[in-house]
């Protein structure tokens, strides 16, 4: 076990109590994270699970329980690597069982020894230890040998091709369809008994169905025009030459590669309706490995470019084997072809795009001998394939045009979302000279974009760039993000760009403006009077436990300041107020300037409500801007006190705060009955004040 | 008041809680955090408005937190309780329901005269 770094062990339990005791035995061996509940420990394992080495699982708790935890983690399969010990003081013997059903690795009874908690967390992660080296190790293994047969039979087959003069990809075309149709097969029937380990394998043997060709004369084999009946004959022997060379190899023998290569090299020329050969075999009397790869050998030779003929686009090619235009096949394949058609042109068409590159054989023999330095731990590649499928959901899900372009290979490619919508292959080659890519920017658009990105030193690779994107007949304003690729050598170099294009036609981005703008004051940045209405409104509807108050205030002698300053001082100094405010307010109080310079805060408070405005208050006065000196009138209604009732409340602090002018300001006051009879002057109207503002125009 | 007599006083049984954790501070932290432990409101108030469901799970926390400190009279009180509601309200609860209640009424009062004490 690594010593330096510490395991991490989840708690969900909805007592804290029994966390804390749990935490209090087992934080000085391990880091801990406690969840309150089921759903906070799936939300939790969710984001990080592959960091959890063990889970203290509760059985008993609100929201989610401990057996639905269970299910999730049996669902997502976290159950297989991370260990559970259940922590209840269930004592039902079918409870019990159950749990241990759904992948308990142990049960901890309450109460809780310090010593066997301990001893009881340790050796359950010493097991998975021990467990997963072992599997670790186990799976490196097997996936070593298998990328070395692999390597071999890839060299063999390409030896065959290179003899025949074939594109070079026949033969990884031929096992990629190969183990398409193998897999659809088996999600359509059991029939064939094929397990994954059988798929592969035949996927594998796949590549040497035309070994035999290496025996029949150059002349016939790459004869450019029509094979003579005589040549045909010779022609055909390949199948049983292939199967011979299998059958007499010294060593090996009994090897399963070499049994599934024996059937695949004889029976792949045969006919389901048994007009095939060499032995003309009917039905499923042709093993079934012989039969996809036939299959497959006939899908690709129609839609690759032959001396004799053009390639076929794949529907025709699917309908000329449908119409049994090339054959008999098992009437089963050819559903499964029929069906998995867009899988099988879209693998094709990757394979060959990789193909372009001219890939040599030394290339693949580097690439392959690369898999074995690969860590390839079943947690690994489960890791990698979870942020491949989180990947694409998320890029189609996000509704952005996402790309990536480098410069070496010259290559754009597109997410599938975007790719569709813009109208273009996810792959483009030499996308700068493309028209159809550039004819979505224009040419200036597109010289001021290529600036920006080879702009973006590697200190601040990141760009952001608004521009019209024409397609669909349209054109449509889209926001590009991206990042420039620099290599990480001295000399920084660029190699490529990574972005996305968002759409940002609709007028959400002002609509959002507009409504910002009618919910707040301009200058001070406060709510305006109304959105705090409906606001506060809200809040005392929720009917929270905590208790409410409203406060009004206003500045002391401010239209002097007005008069002797003139009005753009004036507005500096609400600003300044206003600024105060936010900074003594706490986080959910809601502050807003409600005239022209009134203001109103609103609380909600448990205990003490005094402190808080006390503290308040004495953030806002006391202090001058500017050499005026800042001085607050404020009054203060409870809602205890009057009601939880917004027109209440506010008449009630108004009062109070007529209340404190009349006596002398510069002091706050609490609403209280005796001034019930107050008659407050009516207030200015300050719904133009906005205006004022905007035409002073600070 | 010393923690032992604190035990005494709670109807808990301090010797078996003592071996099971490896040091008095770590016990008197919990005992006195027993008081802040939600799960008793939330049991009165889950019988109130009859919801037995959540009557269950509370009653079920605080036998497991008992079980945790060895507070013998209340875990055995609350542990009956937890079976008396396992299926929804049974006739029997009603009375255990009282027991619970007055058990726990002596833990609270033993460990807060231990508070004021150690708190001085």
């Amino acid at each position: 076990m690594n010593q330096k770094q510490r395991q991490t062990i989840l708690i969900v339990d909805d007592t804290q109590m029994n966390r804390s005791i749990l935490a209090d035995i087992l934080e000085d061996k391990y880091d801990i994270i406690e969840a309150e509940d089921g759903l906070e420990a799936v939300a939790i394992l969710q984001k990080q699970w592959s960091s959890i080495s063990m889970l203290l699982l509760d059985l008993y708790m609100p929201k989610m329980n401990g057996y639905e935890v269970l299910e999730v983690m049996n669902n997502n399969r976290w159950i297989e690597t991370i260990p559970v010990i259940i922590i209840s003081s269930e004592n039902k013997l079918e409870r019990i069982h159950q749990a241990y059903d759904l992948g308990v690795t142990d049960f901890l009874s309450r109460p809780f020894d310090d010593k066997i908690v301990r001893r009881r967390v340790f050796n359950t992660m010493l097991l998975y230890a021990k467990q997963k080296d072992l599997e670790t190790l186990a799976t490196e293994q097997i996936y070593e040998k298998e990328q070395r047969s692999s390597l071999m039979v890839d060299i063999l087959s390409h030896i065959v091709e290179f003899r025949n003069g074939e594109s070079g990809l026949h033969v990884l075309n031929v096992r990629t369809v190969t183990e398409l149709l193998l897999n659809a097969l088996t999600r359509k029937t059991d029939r064939y008994q094929l397990s994954q380990a059988d798929i592969s394998l035949i996927s594998t043997a796949s590549a040497l169905h035309d070994i035999g060709k290496i025996a029949i004369d150059d002349k016939i084999l790459n004869k450019p025009g029509r094979l003579t009946e005589e040549e045909f004959a010779i022609m055909k022997t390949h199948s049983s030459v292939g199967a011979q060379m299998l059958e007499q190899l010294p060593i090996h023998q009994g090897e399963p590669l070499i049994k599934v290569a024996y059937d695949i090299c004889r029976w792949h020329h045969e006919r389901y309706d048994g007009r095939g050969y060499p032995d003309g075999l009917t039905g499923d009397d042709i093993p079934i490995s012989a039969q996809v790869v036939a299959m497959a050998d006939v899908y690709d030779a129609l839609t690759s470019k032959r001396v004799y003929k053009p390639p076929f686009p794949p529907q025709k090619a699917i309908e000329m084997i449908l119409r049994g235009e090339c054959g008999t096949f098992n009437p089963l394949l050819l559903d499964c072809l029929q069906e998995n058609a867009l899988n099988i042109a879209k693998a094709l068409q990757a394979s060959g795009e990789v193909q372009t590159k001219e890939k040599s054989l030394q290339n693949i023999v580097r690439e392959m001998s690369q898999h074995y330095e690969l860590n390839a731990s079943n947690r690994t590649l489960q890791l990698l394939e979870h942020e491949r499928m989180k990947y694409s959901f998320f890029a189609a899900m996000s509704q952005e045009i996402q790309f990536e372009y480098t410069l070496s290979p010259d290559m754009l490619s597109l997410n599938s979302w975007g790719a569709e919508r813009l109208g273009m292959d996810e792959i483009i080659m030499d996308p700068l000279h493309n028209k159809k890519v550039r004819g979505h920017l224009g040419e200036e658009e597109w010289e001021k974009l290529t600036q920006l990105i080879h702009a973006a030193g590697p200190e601040s690779p990141i760009s952001k760039y608004e521009c019209k994107l024409f397609f669909g007949g349209e054109l449509r304003w889209y926001r590009i993000t991206c990042q420039s690729i620099w290599s990480n050598e001295d000399e920084r170099e660029y190699m490529g760009v990574i972005g996305k294009a968002v759409d940002i036609h609709s007028s959400r981005t002002d609509r959002e403006n507009l409504e910002r703008m009618a919910s707040y004051d301009m200058l001070t940045d406060l709510l305006n009077a109304a959105s705090a209405k409906k606001q506060i409104e809200e809040r005392l509807r929720s009917g929270s436990d905590s208790q409410f108050a409203m406060a009004i205030f206003d500045l002391d002698h401010f239209k002097s300041a007005n008069d002797t300053y003139g009005h753009i001082f004036g507005n500096r100094v609400l600003a300044h107020v206003a600024e105060r405010l936010r900074s003594s307010v706490r986080g959910g109080d809601i502050a807003a300037r409600i005239g022209g310079d009134e203001f109103l805060i609103f609380l909600e408070y448990t205990h003490d409500l005094e402190p808080i405005i006390q503290r308040i208050f004495s953030s806002l006065s006391g202090e001058d801007y500017r050499g005026f000196p800042i001085s607050a009138s404020m009054g203060v209604a409870r809602a205890e006190a009057v009601g939880c009732e917004y027109g209440a409340l506010f008449q009630a602090a108004d009062q109070a705060l007529y209340a404190v002018k009349q006596g002398g300001r510069g002091h706050y006051r609490f609403y209280d009955s005796s001034m019930a009879s107050l008659a407050v002057p009516e207030r200015e109207q300050i719904v133009s004040d906005n205006e004022i503002v905007m035409e002073e125009g600070e | 008041m010393t923690l032992q007599e604190c035990y005494a006083a709670l109807g808990g049984d301090y010797a078996d809680v003592a071996t099971r954790m490896p040091r008095e501070s770590m016990i008197q932290k919990f005992v006195l955090r027993f008081l802040s432990d939600g799960s008793y409101d939330l049991l009165c108030r889950s019988l109130e408005a009859g919801n037995y469901e959540d009557a269950f799970r509370a009653a079920h926390s605080i036998k497991g937190v008992c079980q945790n400190l060895s507070f013998t009279t209340l875990q055995k009180s609350s542990g009956e309780l937890t079976e008396a509601l396992r299926n929804g309200w049974t006739p029997e609860a009603e009375g255990l329901i009282q027991q619970v209640k007055a058990d726990y009424q002596q833990v609270v009062a033993a460990i807060q005269a231990f508070q004021k004490e150690v708190m001085g």
